[in-house]
């Protein structure tokens, strides 16, 4: 998902599930933030590295894919983007080294995202911002695992967009280039993706990477064959996905506020379709590369307030003045304590599930709020 | 890469036996690291049998430069040839296929491909000089060095996922 979701949608879902407009703003900037807290951006603060939960492209272009490397990736890609739906899934005849990369395949729903609301439960409004990030990517990231590998993500030819012409339905395939400067091009099914490599471990074949950044398109309905999918054809539908992503955060939020008991997995708040839905469609499904705007107008509305642009040097003054023993009570303090505590549940239930590419958690560290 | 270009090319008599160990023993480690990958993931993917006919491509050259020291170095140049002739052409239709996606790149793919049935060409044009296998071998590592030290300052960037 891109900034419109991640920071528009998500002040609307947080309004919506009753938090104030600056609470909102503090909850969509988080969720925003985990896609631009890098291990550069946490080094120009002096924060702790270890709390990164993105890399940027020149850092991605420096990891080494050796087993170190490739556990620093994981942890990343896997706690904040790529959600695993299911650790423990079964799939005969596969080889143990197979089913380590396939059971890290992101999907909504599973338990790690029950674990990952819950745990944002009583904690900081940092904390809900990294959980609703997490969750609304489970559904766009769907079918692809948040570790490098060639036979998890790889995608073939067979890759159609599902088009609508005079109310009858068609399938165009989508053309992937190779060049990172040109823009997609929604008109003519042109797309950026990153080179095949053969290599299982290439950072190419990382997440979605060999679909470009197709997925993350609320619009986009697309069928196309998983390299994990026994070639069987797989249809994605977005704008559905979308609207049960949103539906599924203002529930999340309103337990995470205290308006409901329990967060139990595969529930959505039908209630703000039922008032909001046509405009919250029109939004979803509109054909464009980045619905900012759109949701940004329809936040405003619903709360009356300005929506300010996300400023990824807001609060690094008030880090950078804090004294050191009080870092922890800063905004991106409080940030870096939610993101800490995510990488190290979700590498501690990968690890505990037997699958070695995320590293593991030494218990007592735990507790410290430590992922190695 | 340059400095082992100049050594062989000094000592082509036993820079011949070197070239095709080394070469043999490079082909074999890839060829039964592939097939294993193969065996033990990608057999389970769409598409997994291009990794299998890579393994047993790459296994069949390791046997095959192997054997090469036990005969005329002519048929080792028509072996050079026939490598940079396929090699070539996969890179002018790379360079075709990334001009077609609008890459920027396909210029020094089809630089690549020009390069490598020069070779070829050189390798049958020469094929009565019997160092000539050394000579060709030591330009193309030659070559892979200078391209290598050009890479490591050349900006590049890549799709990144969010």
């Amino acid at each position: 998902m891109q900034e419109d979701f991640h920071y528009y949608a998500t002040y609307c879902a947080a309004y919506l599930a009753g938090y104030s407009h600056e609470e909102s703003l503090d909850i969509c900037y988080c969720a925003q933030f985990v896609d631009l807290c890098s291990t550069t951006f946490l080094s120009k603060i002096k924060a702790p590295i270890k709390a990164a939960t993105t890399q940027l492209s020149l850092e991605m272009m420096d990891a080494r894919t050796d087993i170190i490397g490739l556990q620093d990736i994981t942890r990343i890609w896997a706690s904040f983007h790529f959600l695993p739906r299911d650790l423990y899934a079964v799939k005969p005849n596969r080889s143990k080294r197979y089913m380590s990369k396939y059971r890290l395949i992101c999907g909504p729903n599973g338990d790690l995202l029950e674990k990952t609301v819950r745990l944002a439960k009583g904690k900081s409004l940092q904390h809900a911002g990294i959980a609703m990030h997490v969750l609304a990517d489970t559904w766009a990231h769907m079918y692809f695992a948040g570790t490098p590998s060639l036979v998890i993500n790889n995608v073939n030819n067979s890759f159609y967009e599902i088009l609508e012409k005079d109310g009858e339905e068609y399938a165009r395939q989508i053309k992937f280039r190779h060049n990172p400067s040109a823009p997609d091009d929604i008109e003519k099914g042109l797309y950026t993706n990153s080179l095949y490599q053969s290599n299982e471990n290439s950072i190419m074949n990382l997440g979605h990477g060999r679909a470009g950044h197709f997925p993350d398109y609320s619009f986009a309905r697309y069928k196309y064959m998983p390299a994990w999918a026994d070639y069987y054809e797989v249809l994605k539908d977005n704008p559905s996905d979308y609207e049960r992503a949103f539906t599924q955060m203002v529930y999340a939020l309103k337990y995470l506020r205290g308006e409901t008991e329990s967060f139990v997995k595969d529930t959505y708040d039908t209630s703000v379709m039922e008032k909001y839905g046509d405009r919250i469609r029109t939004i979803i499904r509109k054909r464009q590369l980045n619905a900012c705007e759109d949701w940004k107008k329809f936040g405003e509305e619903l709360s009356g307030e300005t929506i300010e642009k996300f400023d990824l040097t807001k609060y690094e003054d008030e880090y950078d003045l804090i004294p050191a023993d009080s870092k922890n009570k800063s905004f991106i303090g409080k940030f870096i304590e939610g993101a800490l505590q995510q990488k190290g549940m979700v590498t501690d239930e990968i690890s505990k599930a037997g699958i070695s590419h995320a590293g593991f958690v030494i218990p007592i560290e735990l507790n410290k709020r430590k992922s190695g | 890469m340059i400095v082992t270009a100049f050594f062989l090319a000094y000592n082509p008599k036993e820079a011949y036996r070197v070239v095709i160990s080394f070469l043999a023993i490079g082909f074999l480690v890839s060829g039964i690291a592939t097939l294993s990958y193969y065996f033990t993931m990608a057999r389970y993917m769409v598409g997994g049998k291009i990794i299998l006919y890579r393994g047993v491509l790459l296994f069949d050259f390791a046997i095959f430069s192997g054997a090469l020291a036990d005969v005329p170095r002519f048929y080792v140049l028509v072996y050079l040839a026939v490598i940079h002739l396929f090699s070539g052409l996969v890179e002018v239709l790379r360079s075709a296929e990334a001009r077609g996606n609008g890459g920027k790149s396909w210029g020094l793919k089809l630089i690549h491909g020009i390069i490598n049935i020069t070779a070829a060409i050189c390798c049958l044009v020469f094929a009565k000089k019997t160092n000539t296998a050394v000579y060709i071998y030591c330009a193309g590592i030659f070559y892979s060095g200078i391209i290598r030290i050009v890479q490591a300052f050349r900006k590049t960037s890549f799709v990144y996922i969010r």
